[in-house]
């Protein structure tokens, strides 16, 4: 469905000299610099996939994006989008597309939602009935009844946010793009936009491209993953995958029956015995009683490792923790700032 | 294009609804045009009370000047107002939005809100012109009154041609509104006036280079039958209204080739 391929995107700006009059001095120096936004990117989509497309700020995602959706034209590489040069022939690309970006609305300011609506459908020369059966669908999905009749600047965040949804899919385009679709949102209010875009991919098998700094977001909804820093993939495969190799980890925490001190501590030896290590908790205030034991999922067995603990010690409750992708991406993130 | 043409309308309505909503700007507005344009017209007035010509113009005759350019600025400004806009359009990144819509984006940046300013400047426009033909010897024929219509026409695109070609600058340098200021007060101050005044050479480039003579001077003198001191022959003069069209086409031209340097904003 997308297949982008050496997309590469340099941006050329006139260089600000030091010193005095800087400004002036820019308006007739030649000199540029030249910084290099999305390096060499290579990868495919295909019909149906909900892809995360992470990295810090400054990474390239928007730029990239932007280049998928048609607003850039790139410097060099390709991209197709449905048998389509977004770029070159933009208003076909536009029929097949829904872009959702998150710090900005699509909605008339002044008028109600429902005039946006319609207004949506009419640039997308949807029919008649085909609009009143999405309309009534979207409405009853994102729960908007209650502030349709309201101007679109009245609208809370949340509300104005379903708003935008349902006007980027109204037309049910095959692809669509979210750029930070929750950000600043409300638990309830990300958990609505979730399920909407999940139900809307399960019922069209509409392809997802998701930028968001909520990890959660791509946990709930993308089985794949691409990672990009400094314009280049580091990563591109599944989210399962990518914690295996980037937080093969998982912890036990162990509870110890409290009996006056009586007990045997449990000790780093004993413990790297089993094939686990101590870690200290990264909890705010550390539970008294409990340990905690870093282990490799892939060489050591839980229920090995729980049966041994539980031989030599009086546990009193054990828990598993898996590695979140938060972590795993934090990890990467700050592997990066290292000299290399 | 009938389907553009339909998508455009409907929202142009939705751009005079979203106006609606602020409705003593709509009273305001209008009434600061009519003040603006209607200022400009006493000036002249003035001047004319004391000297009976300038540059061999009467002021019935300039009246009539006055009224033709003023009505291809106010048919030039009711749709195409919101091109002053588009600096912030680029620069807040409002812009992506047109680029991933089935409709061109001009259309897109011309609609998306309605002016009221341009109200003003209609009616102190129609005002004027009816002033000045009742005290201006003048012969309405059925071929002079659509000669003045398709002049108007023509000096609007004009106008409107650079207007657009200037403001495309903004997809490059993001900031034009000087540049477009100071192409508005050439028209307006030059414009207003039988170009005889001047000099040979300004006139000659307000001729040939920029075609400030064709938005209202030589209309003006067509229609008072005295294409005399012109300086271009009563043939091209007929013509007039031919070199709006084209003036236009050339400033979407360069509208086109602009777009391609859009470069958005970050995030």
């Amino acid at each position: 469905m997308i297949r982008v391929e050496g997309l590469t995107k340099e941006f050329v700006r006139p260089r600000r000299p030091p010193g005095r009059f800087a400004g002036l001095r820019t308006l007739v120096t030649r000199q540029v610099e030249r910084t290099v936004a999305v390096d060499d990117v290579t990868f495919d989509i295909r019909t149906g996939e909900m892809v995360g497309y992470l990295g810090p700020n400054g990474a390239g995602k928007s730029t990239t994006i932007k280049m998928m959706t048609g607003i850039l034209v790139p410097t060099s590489g390709s991209v197709d989008v449905g048998g389509v040069v977004p770029w070159r022939d933009r208003q076909r690309n536009a029929l097949q597309i829904g872009v959702v970006f998150g710090q900005r609305t699509q909605l008339w300011w002044d008028l109600p939602l429902r005039d946006s609506l319609d207004l949506v459908a009419t640039l997308y020369r949807m029919p008649p009935e085909t609009y009143r059966r999405q309309y009534r669908r979207f409405v009853d999905l994102l729960d908007m009844a209650e502030f349709l009749d309201r101007p679109v600047r009245q609208l809370s965040l949340g509300q104005r946010m379903r708003g935008d949804l349902a006007a980027a899919m109204l037309y049910q385009p095959r692809i669509l793009y979210l750029d930070e679709p929750t950000i600043g949102l409300d638990v309830v209010a990300k958990a609505t936009m979730r399920d909407f875009i999940e139900e809307v991919n399960r019922e069209h098998g509409t392809t997802v491209v998701l930028t968001t700094h909520d990890l959660a977001d791509v946990e709930r909804l993308c089985s794949r993953v691409i990672l990009i820093d400094h314009g280049r993939v580091l990563y591109d495969g599944s989210v399962a995958e990518l914690k295996s190799r980037y937080a093969p980890h998982r912890t036990l925490v162990v509870r110890v029956a409290g009996d006056g001190g009586q007990a045997e501590p449990i000790t780093a030896e004993r413990v790297a015995a089993l094939g686990a290590a101590l870690v200290a908790d990264e909890g705010e205030e550390p539970e008294p009683d409990t340990v905690r034991l870093r282990f490799e999922g892939g060489r050591t067995a839980a229920s090995d490792l729980i049966a041994a603990l539980a031989a030599e010690f009086s546990v009193a409750d054990v828990s598993i923790v898996e590695p979140d992708l938060e972590g795993v991406v934090r990890q990467i993130y700050s592997r990066r700032a290292l000299p290399a | 294009m009938l389907d553009s043409a339909r998508v455009t309308w409907a929202l142009t309505r939705a751009a005079v609804r979203g106006a609606a909503q602020y409705r003593l700007n709509f009273v305001i507005l209008a009434l600061m045009g009519i003040a603006y344009q209607g200022s400009g017209f006493a000036f002249i007035a003035v001047v004319l009370s004391r000297y009976p010509s300038i540059g061999g113009w009467t002021f019935p005759q300039i009246a009539v000047l006055y009224a033709l350019r003023l009505l291809a600025h106010a048919v030039y400004l009711v749709p195409l107002y919101m091109l002053n806009e588009l600096d912030s359009l680029v620069r807040e990144g409002t812009f992506d939005r047109f680029l991933v819509r089935p409709l061109n984006p001009l259309l897109q940046v011309l609609t998306r809100r309605f002016s009221v300013n341009s109200l003003g400047d209609t009616v102190t426009a129609v005002g004027i012109l009816c002033y000045a033909s009742s005290i201006a010897d003048l012969r309405w024929t059925p071929m002079t009154v659509l000669y003045a219509a398709a002049a108007v026409l023509g000096g609007a695109l004009i106008e409107g041609g650079l207007a657009i070609a200037i403001s495309s600058m903004a997809f490059r340098f993001v900031e034009v509104w000087p540049a477009r200021y100071l192409a508005d007060h050439i028209l307006l101050n030059f414009g207003s006036y039988p170009l005889s005044v001047f000099g040979a050479v300004a006139q000659w480039v307000m001729t040939w280079i920029v075609p400030v003579a064709f938005v209202a001077w030589v209309p003006a003198a067509v229609i008072l039958d005295s294409t005399d001191g012109l300086g271009v022959s009563g043939t091209v003069a007929w013509l007039a209204p031919l070199v709006g069209a084209i003036w236009f086409c050339l400033g979407y031209q360069v509208w086109r080739f602009q777009l391609r340097s859009y470069e958005s904003t970050g995030n």
